[in-house]
């Protein structure tokens, strides 16, 4: 436990300098998990601390996904080699300036944080053969300035609708501002036909940009394969398919479809992809 | 987690008069209209982190400058008759998923509000909401009073339009009073506050509605300008009224008409006389709330 938090240190990681790189399991297109557990993979990160559940997630049974029994994990990874902490955990449901101060509880005092990447997905409605870009928010202007040198869209007017919250990452965001640690959460445009899915070209998007500014050296044949063969499966399903061709052939030339046109897109794809397209 | 206060202001006795969101905004409009008329310094506030979700955030160019959480602030006014502290919170510090507070953490607000007020040696405590009612929205709304010591009735009995629950068919005496507004008034009897729930009534099929209620939030002044001897004025209210009012009549004319016949007989119950049979039985009483909740069941929600 640390300040009274809800943390449990398993092992003090030895790490200077780091940056944190943050994943939220319920993300859109499955982004930010897929990125994170792609950089823990790759980057061989080990296990280190973890905020426990009981203040922050319903804990009334458990969810089942995929066949498989879910419970809620909020868990630190250090990649000791590369200066790197990975943070994977579902969205608390209560508490979260609690939560969001755990986590920079463990990032600032134990792994000396400098930098914070915070992923996130959005919808667009744009077809998949368009290039992903790269959106950025961050929390400080000096961020921003080193941020400039990077292939990002990073002047985004944004305030919130009515009906709606801030994200959970802006939240994060304002708190690691107050606490002088520079942030900035990269939002990926996913296809709204694939957000139920996955997208690999999103993933290779947001990694391509982390392996350049933090310098990880990451090989992505392995990615660049599962961008090829996704491609690929939904080339077949448009040469199959007319209707589904047109739609996304009006996406590709900036026409908006119908609610319905739309609506029938998203079945068909998920469909093909499911069933292994 | 607590409350931040800019100054102290030299209060002599004052009376918090304290409101958070509920059905039709009745308390909260009418507070806060009290709050506006008497141009009521703002001073403090509680910290809102540990009780709410932010509400806005604001980015430009990029970068993220500000987040704003719901606001819980409180005002004074010095006044000839009596000093005032308003609280007026934005929103109910609700757990779960839930519409309204309850739990550890509305106790927790409850008590950070009597915390700061006790400093001014405030002992006198107002709260305000809806009473659900079964009247029809062209007759004027009475208003529910609870208070939270037998003492305070027949103080009560003296203000104009206003009913004990006692003296509501068919509850006699009982009721309860959801949220914030009704648990401020239990926390403040245990520790030792007067404190006194004004209701105003609402229309039984308006209750899911997502408007306000200004009729009913008049109702409310008028009994708090009586109790707290300030004269109210409120025209204030009259262009908000006017609005919902017009809003009102077309959803009402979107009611089928056999349930809307049932309905406009309300216009006819009279609650003056409690002990008195009104022009509508127990049984028919019954039959047009069932009415009422299969149109909305039916419409998905009331909304």
């Amino acid at each position: 436990m640390s300040q009274g938090y809800p943390i449990t240190i398993r092992k003090e990681p030895d790490l200077l300098q780091s940056s944190l790189v943050l994943g939220w399991s319920e993300d859109m297109a499955n982004l930010g998990w897929r990125v994170t557990d792609y950089l823990k993979r790759k980057l061989k990160g080990q296990e280190f601390a973890e905020i426990e559940p009981e203040d922050f997630f319903s804990l009334g049974g458990v969810v089942i996904e995929d066949n498989l029994a879910r419970f809620p994990g909020s868990k630190f990874y250090a990649c000791q080699e590369y200066k790197l902490v990975v943070f994977q955990s579902g969205s608390p449901g209560a508490e979260w300036h609690k939560f969001l101060n755990s986590v920079l509880d463990v990032a600032e005092h134990h792994c000396r944080v400098k930098e914070l990447y915070l992923l996130g997905a959005m919808v667009s409605f744009s077809a998949h053969t368009t290039p992903r870009q790269l959106l950025t928010v961050v929390n400080s202007v000096e961020m921003k300035e080193v941020l400039n040198q990077y292939d990002l869209a990073g002047d985004m007017d944004y305030q919130t609708q009515a009906g709606e919250r801030p994200t959970l990452n802006s939240y994060l965001l304002w708190i690691a501002k107050e606490r002088n640690i520079p942030g900035v959460t990269l939002w990926v445009p996913i296809p709204f036909y694939l957000a139920a899915m996955e997208d690999a070209q999103a993933q290779k998007k947001v990694l391509s940009f982390l392996n350049e500014r933090l310098d990880l050296k990451i090989d992505f044949s392995d990615l660049d394969q599962e961008i090829r063969e996704q491609n690929e499966r939904l080339a077949r399903l448009r040469s199959r398919l007319p209707q589904i061709d047109d739609y996304i052939n009006r996406l590709e030339s900036n026409l908006m479809l119908s609610e319905e046109e739309n609506g029938e897109l998203i079945k068909k794809i998920e469909d093909f992809l499911r069933e292994g397209g | 987690m607590g409350i931040r206060l800019y100054q102290e202001p030299q209060l002599e006795d004052p009376i918090l008069v304290a409101s958070w969101p509920g059905i039709g905004n009745i308390g909260i409009i009418a507070v806060d209209t009290l709050r506006g008329i008497l141009e009521a310094e703002e001073f403090g506030e509680i910290e809102p982190w540990d009780f709410f979700y932010p509400k806005r955030v604001l980015i430009r160019k990029g970068i993220l400058e500000y987040l704003e959480f719901p606001s819980t602030k409180f005002y004074f006014k010095r006044t000839e008759g009596k000093d005032i502290i308003f609280f007026i919170g934005e929103e109910q510090p609700t757990e779960g998923g839930r519409m309204y507070a309850e739990g550890k953490k509305a106790y927790h607000m409850a008590n950070l509000v009597l915390d700061a007020v006790e400093r001014f040696k405030c002992r006198r405590v107002y709260t305000s909401g809806a009473a659900v009612s079964l009247i029809h929205h062209t007759t004027k709304p009475r208003v529910w009073a609870v208070p939270n010591s037998a003492s305070l009735l027949s103080e009560i009995r003296g203000y104009d339009n206003t009913v004990l629950m006692s003296d509501i068919e068919g509850r006699r005496g009982h009721g309860n009073i959801t949220g914030l507004n009704g648990l401020l008034l239990g926390v403040a009897k245990k520790r030792g506050f007067e404190a006194i729930c004004l209701m105003g009534e609402i229309p039984v099929y308006l209750q899911g509605l997502p408007l306000s209620y200004p009729k009913a939030s008049k109702s409310v002044l008028e009994v708090l300008g009586h109790s707290l001897k300030i004269e109210v004025n409120l025209g204030k209210l009259d262009e908000l009224d006017q609005a919902v009012e017009r809003r009102i009549e077309e959803f009402y004319q979107q009611i089928p008409p056999e349930i809307r016949g049932q309905l406009d007989r309300l216009k006819h119950v009279s609650y003056a006389q409690p002990t008195e049979p009104g022009p509508i039985t127990e049984e028919e009483e019954k039959g047009i709330m069932e009415d009422v909740e299969k149109f909305f069941k039916k419409r998905g929600g009331g909304g």
